[in-house]
Protein backbone atom coordinates (compact mmCIF):
# COMPACT_ATOMS: atom_id res chain seq x y z
CA UNK A 1 0.00 0.00 0.00
CA UNK A 2 1.43 3.28 -1.13
CA UNK A 3 1.44 5.97 1.71
CA UNK A 4 3.10 9.33 2.45
CA UNK A 5 4.67 8.22 5.58
CA UNK A 6 8.21 8.43 4.85
CA UNK A 7 7.20 12.24 3.21
CA UNK A 8 5.45 13.09 6.46
CA UNK A 9 8.80 11.41 8.72
CA UNK A 10 11.02 13.34 6.86
CA UNK A 11 9.59 17.10 6.68
CA UNK A 12 9.30 16.24 10.61
CA UNK A 13 13.16 15.67 10.40
CA UNK A 14 12.85 12.29 12.06
CA UNK A 15 14.70 9.56 11.35
CA UNK A 16 13.25 5.84 10.83
CA UNK A 17 14.49 4.90 14.14
CA UNK A 18 12.84 7.23 16.12
CA UNK A 19 9.72 7.36 14.70
CA UNK A 20 10.20 2.92 15.51
CA UNK A 21 10.94 3.71 19.01
CA UNK A 22 7.71 6.29 19.35
CA UNK A 23 5.07 4.16 18.06
CA UNK A 24 6.70 0.67 19.86
CA UNK A 25 8.07 -1.07 16.35
CA UNK A 26 11.04 -2.07 14.74
CA UNK A 27 12.79 0.27 12.35
CA UNK A 28 12.98 -2.86 9.75
CA UNK A 29 9.33 -2.32 9.96
CA UNK A 30 9.06 1.45 9.78
CA UNK A 31 11.10 0.96 6.42
CA UNK A 32 9.10 -2.01 4.71
CA UNK A 33 5.40 0.63 5.40
CA UNK A 34 7.30 3.63 3.55
CA UNK A 35 8.35 1.18 1.03
CA UNK A 36 4.91 -0.19 0.58
CA UNK A 37 5.75 -3.64 1.17
CA UNK A 38 3.60 -4.04 4.47
CA UNK A 39 0.33 -3.05 5.12
CA UNK A 40 0.16 -1.98 8.95
CA UNK A 41 -2.77 -3.01 11.62
CA UNK A 42 -5.15 -0.11 12.27
CA UNK A 43 -3.65 0.43 15.60
CA UNK A 44 -0.31 1.14 14.05
CA UNK A 45 -1.56 3.41 11.56
CA UNK A 46 -3.21 5.31 14.28
CA UNK A 47 0.26 5.65 15.73
CA UNK A 48 2.14 6.28 13.52
CA UNK A 49 -0.56 8.94 12.47
CA UNK A 50 -0.55 10.55 16.28
CA UNK A 51 3.33 10.77 16.04
CA UNK A 52 3.68 12.77 12.51
CA UNK A 53 0.40 14.39 13.34
CA UNK A 54 -1.37 14.09 10.31
CA UNK A 55 -4.89 12.85 9.69
CA UNK A 56 -5.21 8.55 8.34
CA UNK A 57 -6.38 10.28 5.26
CA UNK A 58 -2.92 12.40 4.69
CA UNK A 59 -0.79 9.16 5.41
CA UNK A 60 -2.85 6.58 3.82
CA UNK A 61 -5.72 7.89 1.80
CA UNK A 62 -5.49 6.82 -1.93
CA UNK A 63 -1.43 8.26 -2.43
CA UNK B 1 -5.22 -11.65 20.47
CA UNK B 2 -4.07 -13.63 23.12
CA UNK B 3 -2.78 -16.84 22.61
CA UNK B 4 -0.56 -19.70 24.72
CA UNK B 5 2.06 -19.26 22.50
CA UNK B 6 2.32 -15.33 22.74
CA UNK B 7 5.52 -15.61 24.87
CA UNK B 8 6.87 -16.67 22.03
CA UNK B 9 5.83 -14.15 19.66
CA UNK B 10 7.97 -10.74 19.49
CA UNK B 11 6.11 -7.29 20.18
CA UNK B 12 6.76 -5.84 16.79
CA UNK B 13 3.60 -6.79 14.44
CA UNK B 14 5.39 -7.32 11.13
CA UNK B 15 8.12 -9.26 12.37
CA UNK B 16 4.71 -11.05 14.73
CA UNK B 17 3.52 -11.90 11.53
CA UNK B 18 6.24 -13.41 9.80
CA UNK B 19 6.62 -16.13 12.18
CA UNK B 20 3.00 -16.83 12.86
CA UNK B 21 3.42 -17.76 8.86
CA UNK B 22 6.40 -19.27 9.30
CA UNK B 23 4.99 -21.84 12.15
CA UNK B 24 1.81 -22.30 10.25
CA UNK B 25 3.82 -23.44 7.35
CA UNK B 26 5.92 -25.19 9.39
CA UNK B 27 2.81 -26.81 10.77
CA UNK B 28 1.15 -28.08 7.66
CA UNK B 29 4.34 -29.23 6.02
CA UNK B 30 4.37 -31.67 9.08
CA UNK B 31 1.14 -32.83 8.67
CA UNK B 32 1.80 -33.59 4.63
CA UNK B 33 4.29 -35.36 5.75
CA UNK B 34 2.77 -37.35 8.92
CA UNK B 35 -0.05 -38.38 5.99
CA UNK B 36 3.17 -39.41 3.54
CA UNK B 37 4.30 -41.25 6.26
CA UNK B 38 1.40 -42.88 6.90
CA UNK B 39 0.92 -44.28 3.22
CA UNK B 40 5.24 -44.95 3.19
CA UNK B 41 4.19 -47.48 6.70
CA UNK B 42 1.51 -49.51 4.83
CA UNK B 43 4.65 -50.43 2.10
CA UNK B 44 7.64 -50.14 4.00
CA UNK B 45 7.94 -50.57 7.49
CA UNK B 46 9.51 -47.90 9.69
CA UNK B 47 11.49 -47.41 13.04
CA UNK B 48 9.01 -45.51 15.34
CA UNK B 49 12.08 -43.62 16.77
CA UNK B 50 13.26 -42.79 13.17
CA UNK B 51 10.01 -42.01 11.94
CA UNK B 52 9.64 -39.36 14.96
CA UNK B 53 13.16 -37.96 14.49
CA UNK B 54 13.01 -37.24 10.81
CA UNK B 55 9.12 -35.29 11.41
CA UNK B 56 10.75 -33.32 13.91
CA UNK B 57 13.87 -32.38 12.01
CA UNK B 58 11.34 -31.31 8.97
CA UNK B 59 9.66 -28.71 11.36
CA UNK B 60 12.61 -27.34 13.18
CA UNK B 61 14.75 -27.47 10.00
CA UNK B 62 11.75 -25.71 7.59
CA UNK B 63 10.93 -22.94 10.54
CA UNK B 64 15.07 -22.25 11.19
CA UNK B 65 15.91 -21.75 7.52
CA UNK B 66 13.00 -19.65 6.28
CA UNK B 67 13.79 -17.48 9.80
CA UNK B 68 17.57 -17.24 9.31
CA UNK B 69 16.81 -16.70 5.52
CA UNK B 70 13.64 -13.93 6.33
CA UNK B 71 16.55 -11.37 7.53
CA UNK B 72 14.35 -10.23 10.21
CA UNK B 73 16.73 -11.11 13.00
CA UNK B 74 18.65 -8.15 13.31
CA UNK B 75 15.77 -5.92 12.34
CA UNK B 76 18.14 -2.60 13.57
CA UNK B 77 21.34 -3.32 11.34
CA UNK B 78 21.07 -1.11 8.61
CA UNK B 79 25.09 0.55 8.95
CA UNK B 80 28.42 -0.99 8.09
CA UNK B 81 29.64 -0.31 11.68
CA UNK B 82 26.52 -1.63 13.44
CA UNK B 83 27.05 -4.57 10.91
CA UNK B 84 30.33 -4.98 12.62
CA UNK B 85 28.99 -4.57 15.80
CA UNK B 86 27.14 -7.21 15.63
CA UNK B 87 29.10 -9.65 13.64
CA UNK B 88 31.85 -9.76 17.07
CA UNK B 89 28.92 -9.94 18.85
CA UNK B 90 28.22 -12.99 17.12
CA UNK B 91 31.45 -14.30 17.91
CA UNK B 92 31.44 -13.69 21.31
CA UNK B 93 27.99 -15.31 21.65
CA UNK B 94 29.43 -18.81 19.62
CA UNK B 95 32.68 -18.43 21.72
CA UNK B 96 30.68 -18.42 24.72
CA UNK B 97 28.19 -21.13 24.31
CA UNK B 98 31.22 -23.35 23.20
CA UNK B 99 32.79 -22.82 26.20
CA UNK B 100 30.25 -23.08 28.44
CA UNK B 101 29.09 -26.86 26.65
CA UNK B 102 32.68 -28.02 27.62
CA UNK B 103 32.38 -27.06 31.14
CA UNK B 104 28.65 -28.26 31.50
CA UNK B 105 29.40 -31.62 29.03
CA UNK B 106 32.76 -31.85 31.39
CA UNK B 107 30.97 -31.46 34.95
CA UNK B 108 27.95 -33.73 33.73
CA UNK B 109 29.62 -36.31 31.76
CA UNK B 110 33.22 -35.91 33.18
CA UNK B 111 36.74 -35.87 31.72
CA UNK B 112 36.91 -38.06 28.63
CA UNK B 113 38.68 -41.37 29.30
CA UNK B 114 40.94 -41.61 25.84
CA UNK B 115 41.90 -39.74 22.85
CA UNK B 116 38.61 -41.32 20.98
CA UNK B 117 36.57 -39.82 23.19
CA UNK B 118 38.05 -36.60 23.07
CA UNK B 119 37.97 -36.49 19.12
CA UNK B 120 34.44 -37.46 19.59
CA UNK B 121 33.54 -34.15 21.92
CA UNK B 122 36.17 -32.05 19.91
CA UNK B 123 34.43 -32.60 16.50
CA UNK B 124 30.41 -32.21 18.18
CA UNK B 125 31.89 -29.63 19.57
CA UNK B 126 33.21 -27.78 16.23
CA UNK B 127 30.26 -28.82 14.01
CA UNK B 128 27.83 -27.16 16.55
CA UNK B 129 29.76 -24.13 17.03
CA UNK B 130 30.36 -23.87 13.07
CA UNK B 131 26.60 -24.23 12.79
CA UNK B 132 25.40 -21.64 15.25
CA UNK B 133 27.94 -19.47 13.51
CA UNK B 134 26.91 -20.04 10.05
CA UNK B 135 23.20 -19.52 11.00
CA UNK B 136 23.68 -16.00 12.60
CA UNK B 137 25.96 -15.11 9.90
CA UNK B 138 24.07 -15.73 7.18
CA UNK B 139 21.17 -14.24 9.68
CA UNK B 140 22.72 -11.08 10.04
CA UNK B 141 24.04 -10.88 6.15
CA UNK B 142 20.25 -11.27 4.99
CA UNK B 143 18.83 -8.61 7.66
CA UNK B 144 21.64 -5.96 6.66
CA UNK B 145 20.62 -6.26 2.84
CA UNK B 146 17.06 -5.89 3.73
CA UNK B 147 17.72 -3.16 6.07
CA UNK B 148 20.09 -1.12 3.66
CA UNK B 149 17.39 -2.11 0.77
CA UNK B 150 14.59 -0.01 3.64
CA UNK B 151 16.76 3.09 4.31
Amino acid sequence: MKNNVRTSRLNLSMTQEQLAVRVGVTRQTIGLIEKGEYNPSLQLCISIAKVLNKTLNDLFWEV
Amino acid sequence: MKSWITFLIPNDEYKEKRILYLLAEGGILLFLSLIVMVIWNQYFLMNTNTALLILVTIFLFYVTARYTLSGIEYTDVATESSYKKELKHIRTKTISFVLIFIVLFLFISGVPANKTEWVEIGGLLISVGFLWYLTSFISLKRSYKKNKELL
